[in-house]
């Protein structure tokens, strides 16, 4: 990755809120309890950043300790940030979170049972696959696009 | 799971609290990109009850419709990642797996959106792990107050504003 010319766009699903980071630290798997029921999930997918814009809105924050506030829209209610001092971003918040690499796992002692095998999972039949793919195709999205936009929603 | 097995969970500051009469069923992860970005992770871990086996015994949904076909239910105070459900006629609605206050009890048997899953996913168990003691020293932990609801049912929440 180049210093001066790449740049991290993201935000919420709803697009009320977006960000524009200007560089990124450590990127982490947290597992940790009050990131599971944060996220709703196995844990937390979170990346430093520096040089931190919000672009369009503001989060929404949650004081989930004393010592850390978690940011969300309060429109749609994507989680967003950590914050204990520096910001963390979550992962799948970003334009491309496939650009951003976890490279250390946190909190492993509240790891959930089942969390490592997720990957051994089996897909839907090609049957259920097919079936789906065509009740989606009549399904009108939403969801900001995953890059910046000058006007949302779109009329 | 026992006989005895009750399903109850909420958000993490606890405005927001359910209870299952069933057990869920297909409890699955979902890498689709929609999922990706309404609860900010890799992917949405979800499972299923009828709309008539979920009882709201605290507070209630803020909702975004995220297309023409799907709610997603959340927190309005914390932003927890709560619920997707299919709009009618559909009769059933997907809880988030880890808003369960045991999801350790339910765990995902498939996976969808595979076209969309993140080239890291597969790997994210294979990075070099530690525990919260190595992150945050013994006395700092000691002295960092949660103010995130427990993992049951609770009389009265917050806890510290009903003189407990």
């Amino acid at each position: 990755m180049s210093e001066s010319a790449v740049v991290y766009t993201g935000g919420c699903q709803c697009g009320a809120v977006r960000f524009r980071a200007g560089g990124l630290g450590r990127a982490t798997m947290c597992h940790c309890r009050m990131c599971q029921k944060a996220f709703g999930s196995i844990g937390a997918l979170l990346v430093t950043v520096h040089d931190l814009t919000w672009t369009r809105g503001q989060p929404a924050h949650y004081r989930s300790s004393s010592k850390v506030r978690r940011g969300f829209c309060s429109a749609c209610g994507t989680p967003l940030t950590f914050e204990d001092g520096g910001v963390e971003i979550a992962m799948g918040a970003f334009d491309n979170p496939s650009a951003i690499r976890p490279t250390e796992q946190l909190a492993t002692e509240s790891k959930i049972s089942w969390a490592d095998s997720l990957p051994n999972l089996p897909e839907r039949s090609p049957e259920r696959k097919a079936d789906a793919a065509a009740k989606q195709a009549v399904i009108q999205t939403l969801q900001h696009p995953d890059h910046d936009t000058d006007a949302w929603p779109r009329r | 799971m026992s006989a005895a097995a009750v399903w109850t969970g909420g958000c993490q500051c606890g405005a927001v609290r359910y209870r299952l009469k069933s057990a869920p069923t297909n409890p699955h992860i979902c890498h689709c990109r929609m999922c990706q970005k309404a609860v900010g992770n890799y992917f949405a871990a979800l499972a299923r009850v009828p709309l008539t086996d979920i009882e709201w015994t605290r507070g209630t949904l803020a909702i975004f419709a995220s297309s023409s076909a799907v709610e997603r239910g959340f927190c309005a105070a914390c932003g927890t990642p709560l619920t997707y459900r299919f709009l009618p006629p559909g009769d059933r609605i997907n809880i988030t797996l880890g808003s369960l206050d045991d999801p350790n009890a339910v765990p995902p048997i498939r996976q969808y959106g595979l076209e969309s899953q993140m080239p890291f996913f597969a790997h994210l168990h294979e990075s070099p792990g530690s525990i919260t003691d190595n992150e945050i020293a013994p006395d700092v932990m000691a002295k960092l107050k949660s103010r995130q609801h427990p993992d049951h049912d609770t009389q009265n929440w917050p806890a510290g504003e009903v003189g407990q």
